[in-house]
């Protein structure tokens, strides 16, 4: 072959793809697996302080902090080398994917299975997978940042750790705006990046990309809804829905 | 689902690009043209029609007109398509006509994809590597059904270059073998008749010019007017780079 590369070089490359994906995979795992911690406020602040305390005795918390941090950098710097340099390339790939996803749209007559007009939009989503992910570089690092220093420190509460009181107040007093926009480009980001992850990697053989985007779909909205209500619930505005399961609401 | 083949009585607007490289005097800018719709007008029969009676130097190319030839690729209203198999009935009122992008300019809306394909098929080597000499004589090595079957859905393309087109990263990598040398690898990599084993190809494939540098946009399977599984083919190399990694390292 006349364009051999050294090895290393390919090597290298591969390897790059894989953390750049897998580290997406991981934190995406991960933002259920979130869902489900910041969830516990459903049951009241008593569900919430309990989980966050058994987590941080059994050493579960501190490392997870750590883990995460570490991946949150390494896919934001793998994933950030698809990005073109130049503005100009940024701007070409914009208008491509508005053109694409314009075009098609209109659709009068021929809308057969094997028509070539449909609109294509995955290039457009991929330049907001882009924009949403540098808006969860800057907030979602201020997140790790604070909650790590929750876990680890007294500076925040009355104690070592995470605790209702001093997260419900510190959401009140206004940091639910950041933690809204976090939550909203988290999982737009990450249920767009698993349906590409996910087709990229040929998934197509098992499952229709038609099914795979509306999982897509179905994830986006039930962890979207979710997280809603939780943000709600963190903000005082409303009720704990689920108090009655540990027998009422307070602490 | 029956097709409309045209909309009463429209009056089409066609914003052209216009531009030829080889004149000092001329600068790209867009000329709009009117035109009556007619039943079964695809953009080629209104370029004609345009060329015939409004303005005889307008650029363009055809060959086919049956989507056979890949000659008539352009951006019909920010979409790569062919034009000869494009009706207008399908089309909004105002028809905005581009070349495609990547590939170098002729004029107006003629693009030559001649040279990408063949520096393309250069660097991919499309060609079957056996060491044996060829004996016209020797009956054919027997190919399972399958695998003939998938070499030739990879094999259908027809050098449109609007999958090159559509593709973002195409756009602004010049050294990206693209979606139609990404499937032109795969054709060869799945046919047993080709000696290079997966050692030859990873050095090809795993590389940001290679199967990597495709960021998954999905536009050129979108694109392609011969629907080709394009997006079978990346899952297909990316899988191929990661297996014979792991094998090497074994
Ligand atoms: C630290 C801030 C982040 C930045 C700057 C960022 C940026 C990016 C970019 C540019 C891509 C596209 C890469 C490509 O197409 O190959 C991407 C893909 C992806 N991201 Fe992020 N991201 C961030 C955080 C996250 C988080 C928190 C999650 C999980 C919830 C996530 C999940 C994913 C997934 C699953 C993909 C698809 C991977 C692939 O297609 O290979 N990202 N990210
Ligand atoms: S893969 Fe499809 S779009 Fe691309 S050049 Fe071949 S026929 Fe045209
Ligand atoms: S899927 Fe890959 S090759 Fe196809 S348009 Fe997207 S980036 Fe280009
Ligand atoms: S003229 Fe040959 S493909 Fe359109």
């Amino acid at each position: 072959m006349n364009t051999i590369s050294p090895t290393t070089t390919a090597k290298r490359q591969l390897t790059y793809e894989v953390v750049s994906g897998g580290s997406g995979l991981l934190l995406a795992l991960f933002m259920w697996g979130h869902m489900v911690l910041v969830g516990s406020i459903l049951t009241g602040e008593r569900g919430f302080n309990w989980l966050a305390t058994m987590l941080e005795d059994y050493y579960i918390a501190q490392p997870t902090v750590a883990a995460i941090l570490v991946l949150f950098l390494a896919h934001a710097v793998l994933a950030s080398r698809k990005i073109p340099a130049q503005l100009r390339e940024r701007r070409k790939m914009l208008e491509l994917g508005k053109g694409l996803s314009r075009s098609g749209r209109e659709k009068v007559a021929s809308a057969s299975p094997f028509s070539p007009f449909h609109p294509h939009t995955e290039s457009l989503l991929w330049i907001w997978q882009v924009r949403t992910g540098m808006i969860i570089l800057v907030l979602g690092s201020f997140h790790i940042i604070l909650l790590g220093m929750d876990v680890l420190t007294e500076l925040f509460g009355t104690r070592v750790g995470i605790e209702a009181v001093t997260t419900m107040e510190r959401v009140q007093a206004g940091l639910w705006l950041p933690y809204a926009i976090l939550l909203v480009c988290v999982e737009f980001h990450a249920s767009i990046g698993l349906y590409r992850l996910a087709t990229k990697w040929g998934a197509g053989a098992m499952l229709s990309r038609t099914a795979i985007h509306h999982i897509e779909r179905v994830l986006l909205w039930f962890f979207l809804g979710l997280g809603v209500v939780v943000l709600l619930v963190l903000a005082g505005v409303m009720p704990p829905p689920l108090a009655f399961l540990l027998g009422g609401a307070g602490s | 689902m029956t097709a409309r083949t045209t909309q009463a009585g429209r009056r089409l607007r066609f914003e052209i690009f216009r531009y030829n490289p080889e004149d000092p005097e001329s600068a790209p800018h867009m000329q709009t043209f009117e035109l009556d719709e007619t039943p079964y007008m695809s953009i080629f029969i209104a370029l004609n029609e345009i060329r015939e009676k409004q303005d005889p130097s307008l650029q363009y190319d055809f060959a086919c007109r049956s989507a056979i030839c890949g000659s008539c690729g352009m951006m019909v209203n920010g979409r790569p398509s062919l034009g000869c198999r494009t009706l207008t009935s399908d089309l909004p009122d105002v028809i905005k006509l581009h070349p495609l992008p990547v590939f170098k300019l002729i004029g107006d809306l003629s693009v030559d994809t001649g040279t990408w394909f063949r520096e393309m098929v250069e660097k991919t080597e499309g060609w079957i590597h056996a060491q044996e000499a060829f004996d016209p004589d020797a009956q054919e090595a027997r190919m399972d059904d399958d695998t003939a079957a998938a070499i030739y859905e990879n094999d259908r393309c027809i050098e449109c270059g609007c999958c090159v087109a559509s593709c973002g990263a195409a756009n602004v990598n010049e050294e990206f073998l693209g979606p139609a040398g990404l499937n032109r690898i795969a054709r060869f990599a799945m046919d047993p008749r080709d000696e290079r084993d997966d050692a030859d190809w990873f050095e090809v494939v795993s590389s940001q010019d290679g199967v990597f540098g495709c960021i998954g946009l999905m536009a050129c399977h979108d694109i392609c007017p011969k629907e080709l599984p394009l997006l079978e083919v990346y899952g297909y190399l990316r899988r191929k780079a990661l297996s014979s990694a792991m094998s090497r390292r074994s």
